[in-house]
């Protein structure tokens, strides 16, 4: 359980945004990873093993989100929304959290690999099976929106400000 | 490189990094500009924050646990008797046939009913948009038949999952795996309100994307 150790964290975060609720999140994550051990005797291509196991979590949480278990419209409960340990918190991260819920699930998830989670746009990209410039242009997008939702919500700070 | 307002999108879709760099000396100078870019950088700055972690100390043992369970339910599976294999040999040459043959009715139903999609007509002869008894009947029926021809071919590729070695056959798998739970759940809700012709298309829609992916995973096995 290597992939665990190293990506574990990071699809749980990955999960948590897209589904809303830590349960559901480490559902995602354990049902994603007995889709990877099922398969994973037979995987050949050792570096992309990783990107493989992202692609199957993220297709496991859209899976979760048509079956129903949508995104709460309301914001999650405060315990949930405390960012990495250590890490400074941002002014914006509410109106953006809450701004994220009205996306597209596909910008949704281009947003998070690349925005939060760091993906390139060429692994962001292997995991969501676009080519590197659809993933581009779904970030492009996910990024107008979110920027529509927080300049209507009067979110942004002032410049000199932020 | 100069840049003007008109290379805002280009520039903010990051593609180019001359262009972002002389856009951002054009932003310097423009008040409208200057404003997008920075509300772009601000969520940039933000989204990091929307990061999360916290400790599930019972999680890796829950994965851990439920993929020995797994394991021992192949491996005693495995350890079933097996079946000879004189007895397959007849799948790859079934798998043609039933594909025949269903390519076959396919073709004739869509040719007899104009054009249209087959199924979807016989639910658009009521004018009222609620379906009528007899419609359902008619639907059900039509939909049996359909549902009869995919479910042979999901029986003839399901030994070509279960010893799925390479990995696009264990995404084929997990692919019809998910296509089946669509299915279960969009029959589920169909049972509690028979008469949403909603439904009724999205199930059907899951149906023709199972035969798709059972047809081209059939091909893949050939070749």
């Amino acid at each position: 359980m290597d992939l665990y150790e190293t990506h574990g964290g990071r699809m749980k975060s990955i999960a948590m945004n897209l589904l809303g609720s830590r349960a559901d999140a480490e559902d995602a994550v354990q049902e994603a990873f007995l889709k990877v051990h099922r398969g994973a005797a037979q995987f050949r291509g050792g570096a992309s093993l990783s990107t493989w196991a992202y692609r199957i979590l993220v297709n496991t949480c859209y899976d979760m989100m048509r079956r129903g278990r949508r995104r709460p419209e309301n914001p999650m409960p405060a315990e949930e929304l405390l960012p990495r340990g250590g890490e400074r918190d941002h002014p914006l991260r509410l109106s953006l959290e809450r701004a994220l819920v009205r996306l597209d699930p596909r910008e949704r998830a281009a947003f998070l690999l690349c925005e939060v989670e760091g993906f390139t746009h060429r692994e962001a990209g292997e995991i969501l099976a676009v080519n590197e410039n659809t993933s581009r242009t779904l970030l492009f997008r996910a990024r107008r929106r979110l920027q529509q939702e927080l300049r209507a919500g009067g979110a942004f700070l002032p410049a000199e400000a932020s | 490189m100069k840049a003007s307002c008109r290379d805002l999108e280009k520039a903010l879709a990051g593609g180019d990094p001359s262009l972002t760099a002389a856009f951002e000396i054009h932003a310097a100078s423009c008040a409208p500009c200057g404003r997008e870019l920075e509300e772009w950088r601000q969520i940039s700055e933000a989204a990091p924050a929307l990061r999360r972690a916290w400790d599930s100390p019972e999680l890796l043992p829950r994965i851990r646990q439920a993929a020995a369970e797994e394991s021992q339910r192949a491996h005693a599976d495995e350890s079933a008797p097996e079946r000879g294999p004189s007895g397959w040999r007849w799948v790859p040459a079934a798998s043609i046939a039933a594909l025949f043959v269903i390519a076959t009715a396919g073709l004739w139903v869509f040719r007899n009913s104009g054009g249209r999609d087959p199924l979807a007509s016989q639910w658009r002869t009521t004018k009222d948009p609620l379906l009528t008894e007899r419609a359902i009947d008619d639907v059900e029926t039509a939909e049996k038949a359909y549902l009869a021809s995919i479910e042979k071919l999901s029986l003839l590729a399901e030994p070509k999952l279960a010893g799925a070695k390479t990995p696009i056959l264990v995404n084929y798998r997990e692919k019809l795996e998910v296509l089946d739970s669509a299915i279960a759940e969009l029959k589920a809700s169909i049972d509690q309100n028979r008469w949403n012709t909603h439904l009724r298309r999205e199930l059907l829609a899951v149906y023709q994307e199972k035969q798709r992916t059972l047809q081209s995973l059939m091909k893949e096995v050939k070749s």
